[in-house]
């Protein structure tokens, strides 16, 4: 069996030891959805938000269910892990094996993410039910096909951003609470919470110039049907190069780190 | 042939002082006055195919560390090295197919899942053929009495069952160099002894080529013959261990047994007094003369039992280790 095949089994593995960490994760979001909802609900009812934020009642909880699901989906924990291999000399074992750790840190995360993906994959279909039955949210085959891609997408791009990110681990020892923070701040720049075109034209612009939204705002706007099939295309492609470039940035600073590396420890 | 080479390898390290205190980390907050530590100053060797050699020195004088750079683990700032023809910190993975390191202090196992998913990936990883694969796991857990802890979760074995564990794993793909860097560390004394077997099994029957860090003596003395000795980073002796003694002196320890109470005014005359108490007496005595001295004792003491011993390795290091430190 090809290694990272192998790894990606470990991966699946391992994530079904600890069962409940998987579900416990998924129910912490379910917390903001809740919170959200209140929000919106508070917020529909006494003023005209619908002319300020350019979305309906039903369009942004369409939203915020979506957000939270495909946030939940793209979501990474291995910057954690790999601070500690670079801190604690864990690298070593990856440095004296013929594979290349990027290659095994990323079928280890999509291993891992199997079975929270099935899960996820019963929570959608039910909120996508839901969102067509309660708020009138309209599907065609082409859009969740799209969807489904760019989700594929998007998971590759979170992968690489936080693989770079957590890469700078081999100049600044202990940069734990910074990964806590940039994963806040990049689940709200990445319109997890809300979507990012309710603050304005600049906004929007910003949105399709960075990175950061094809990872979460994008593929759910593919599903709402708020982008044009025209905007999906050049969507896919912003993606498709974003991966590519963060892919080369996180090589680029793999070399340069393994200088700096000094496997601490017996 | 020599299989390892080195030559003037050196290894800096860049550090900071931190004073004791909260003082000390305010002022290191806006000036970190940065140092430059040699862990490896300038250490030459080679090892010969199959052989197993000692790496031996005092915490922190570098063994670690070239054990590190021979693996690939670590760029040297200067120095050559060339282990199986290949330089080990170009990592080419034809040379990763050759060599296995196991650290006594470090997991190289997958924590969360049993030993046998790990060496299952390095079937993968090495691409071993399912046979030979299943031979070597079978006879190896057979030699190491792992057999039935092959399907608990690696983060659930002592200490000393991970680490036989972690000898498994790396001999998966039957390496024909193998870095060893205190294997035994923490072990109990069952558990060493099956380990150091185990090494000179494997050694005799696979011909590997093995360095061997350990602080335990009776790993050393079990397992090699050559030692290589370092101190503070520098090779200060690379040669037969039962020579070790001849370059310290040459002395024998002789331990007596009398029939009545003797004093340490009586043993005095005949050397240097190791310890004396009640009916017991350990003298230490040159080789030189030593069946003369020996004919004097046992005429002129009340001799009941006596053994001849050499001076112990570890002695014999320890007073190089303090030789080179004060030099």
């Amino acid at each position: 069996m090809n290694p990272y095949r192998c790894i990606f089994q470990m991966g699946i593995e391992k994530s079904l030891e600890y069962r409940v960490n998987v579900l416990l994760t998924m129910a912490g979001s379910v917390f903001p959805v809740v919170l959200q909802t209140f929000m919106w609900t508070y917020l529909y009812g006494h003023a005209d938000a619908a002319a300020s934020t350019g979305y309906s009642y039903s369009q942004i909880m369409i939203y915020t269910l979506l957000a939270t699901l495909v946030s939940q989906l793209v979501s990474t924990g291995f910057a954690w892990q790999i601070n500690d291999d670079i801190r604690q000399g864990g690298l070593n074992k990856y440095l004296v094996r013929p594979v290349h750790y990027g290659g095994c840190q990323f079928c280890s995360f999509l291993g891992e993410k199997i079975p929270q993906f099935l899960l996820l994959l019963v929570a959608a279909v039910a909120v996508i039910v839901f969102s067509m039955a309660v708020f009138g949210l309209t599907l065609s085959a082409a859009r969740v096909f799209l969807f489904v891609i760019s989700l594929l997408f998007a998971l590759a791009l979170n992968f690489f951003l936080f693989y770079s990110i957590a890469l700078i681990s081999f100049w600044l020892t202990d940069v734990n609470q910074f990964f806590g923070t940039v994963g806040i701040v990049l689940v709200v720049i990445s319109g997890g919470i809300l979507p990012l075109d309710i603050f304005g034209e600049k906004a929007v612009f910003l949105t399709r110039l960075l990175p950061f939204g094809y990872t979460t705002q994008f593929p759910v706007n593919i599903i709402n049907g708020r982008y044009s099939m025209c905007m999906v295309g050049t969507g896919l492609l912003c993606q498709i190069f974003w991966i590519v470039s963060f892919a080369f940035l996180g090589e680029l600073l793999w070399k340069k780190g393994l200088r700096h590396y000094i496997a601490v420890g017996g | 042939m020599a299989v390892i080479n080195v030559e003037h390898l050196k290894k800096e390290f860049s550090y900071y002082r931190k004073e004791t205190g909260l003082s000390g980390s305010l002022h290191n907050l806006f000036h970190r006055e940065i140092l430059t530590k040699e862990a490896v100053r300038d250490i030459t060797f080679s090892v010969e195919k199959g052989e197993i050699i000692a790496l031996l020195g005092p915490n922190g004088a570098g063994k670690t560390t070239t054990l590190k750079m021979l693996s690939g683990i670590l760029y040297p700032t200067s120095g050559r090295a060339l282990v199986d023809g290949f330089i080990p910190w170009e990592r080419r993975n034809e040379f990763k197919r050759r060599f296995s390191i196991v650290m006594g202090q470090k997991n190289q196992l997958w924590w969360d899942l049993p030993a046998s998913d790990s060496f299952y990936l390095n079937k993968c990883i090495f691409e071993i053929d399912d046979q030979q694969y299943i031979r070597t796991v079978e006879e190896l857990s057979e030699l190491l009495a792992v057999r039935e802890l092959m399907s608990v979760q690696v983060r659930r074995l002592s200490l000393g069952e991970r680490m036989k564990m972690e000898i498994l794993a790396a001999l998966i793909h039957r390496p024909e160099i193998l870095f060893l860097d205190e294997p035994t560390i923490g072990l109990d004394i069952v558990s060493q002894q099956k380990i150091r077997s185990f090494l000179k099994y494997y050694n005799e029957q696979e011909k590997t080529t093995i360095i061997l860090t350990s602080h335990y003596m009776r790993d050393i003395e079990e397992l090699c013959e050559r030692g290589v000795i370092i101190s503070q980073g520098q090779v200060v002796y690379d040669g037969m261990l039962s020579g070790i003694n001849h370059l310290m002196g040459d002395k024998k320890v002789i331990t007596l047994k009398f029939s009545e109470d003797i004093s340490p005014k009586q043993l005095a005359p005949f050397g240097r007094i190791r310890e004396c108490r009640c009916r017991e007496g350990v003298l230490e005595l040159p080789r030189e003369g030593l069946r003369k001295t020996m004919a004097d004792i046992l005429s002129g003491l009340p001799v009941e039992d006596f053994t001849v011993t050499e001076v112990p390795l570890e002695e014999s290091i320890a007073l190089i280790f303090r030789k080179e430190a004060v030099s």
